[in-house]
């Protein structure tokens, strides 16, 4: 039974736990600025991420994974640029 | 068939195999743009709320907690599940995938719910731009929860009936990434969509 559960897998999920409920303490502490609660979202998310990307999807694992690392960090990329060109010119600058 | 390569994982042992989990990241990176720009779409619209409510006025956190923690327990479920294919267990790996396709369905349940709830409350796709864009969002993830539960039920018939081998073990770890991925979009939908909203 205890092989079907890798250390790996499971400090991933408790890791993704942990940081769920890292990420619901900006609605539970009222007192806390926009800025900070932002902050706080931005990194739990990203850190979410990694854990599924790393060590659930396993995306270092084989010889290619420059070539695979390279295709998402460029679709990131893009996609950020996306998403923040967009806050830019259509709500930022109206503000 | 090309010849196996034993010294790695089934799922990668033929040339054929590494290419379509190539193949497969780089459509996940299309995928994430294709998210990026609903997301953009959501974040330009959040506050065109005309007459109609806001999110901070319809969002209800408990079944958004539910779903959290029900997509990131079978986002694990499915991760044990390929590794118990790896050391050969394909029973506990039919197990680990037949769970995650329950949370899947429960998942579906709940948000389906949350759309019901949110249409009687009077907010339908039609109320404002931010409704549009919050139900096109959402809806965009579900309908991949909802393509990936049959997909999932499709690959697990085809084990059952021909057992593991190259072919069904890279189809099944495919799978997995496909998952894994609707997880990590989800995660971003729960903090920039619903944490943010009820800010």
């Amino acid at each position: 039974m205890k092989e079907l559960f890798p250390k790996e897998h499971v400090m991933g999920f408790v890791g993704s736990l942990v940081l769920t409920l890292a990420a619901l303490t900006v609605v539970m502490f009222k007192g806390m600025s926009n800025g900070v609660a932002m902050t706080v979202l931005l990194v739990t998310a990203a850190a979410q991420a990694l854990v599924q990307l790393v060590l659930f999807m396993h995306i270092g694992e084989t010889e290619d994974k420059k070539a695979l690392y390279t295709t998402i960090i460029y679709s990131v990329v893009v996609g950020l640029i996306t998403v923040f060109g967009t806050l830019l010119a259509m709500v930022w600058g109206y503000m | 068939m090309s010849k196996e390569n034993k010294s790695v994982p089934l799922e990668y042992s033929t040339e054929e195999n590494e290419l379509k989990i190539f193949g497969f990241w780089v459509f996940l990176g299309a995928e994430i743009l294709l998210f990026a720009t609903l997301f953009s779409v959501y974040f330009a619209l959040v506050d065109r709320t005309g007459s109609g409510p806001t999110g901070k006025e319809i969002f209800e956190l408990p079944p958004v907690l539910v779903e959290t923690f029900v997509l990131l327990t079978s986002s694990f479920l499915i991760g044990l599940g390929v590794h118990a294919m790896r050391i050969g267990r394909t029973k506990a790996m039919m197990v680990f995938y037949i769970l995650t396709l329950l949370l899947g369905a429960v998942f579906l349940g709940v948000e389906i719910n949350e759309f019901l709830t949110y249409i009687h409350d009077g907010a339908t796709i039609q109320t404002n731009a931010f409704m549009s864009s919050l139900m096109t969002l959402l809806g965009t993830h579900g309908a991949h929860v909802t393509f990936g539960l049959l997909w999932g039920s499709g690959i697990l018939m085809q084990i059952k009936k021909r057992g593991l081998n190259a072919k069904t073990a890279n189809k099944a770890f495919i799978f997995s990434l496909y998952w894994h991925f609707l997880d990590v979009v989800w995660i971003f939908i729960f903090s920039f969509v619903y944490l943010k909203g009820v800010l």
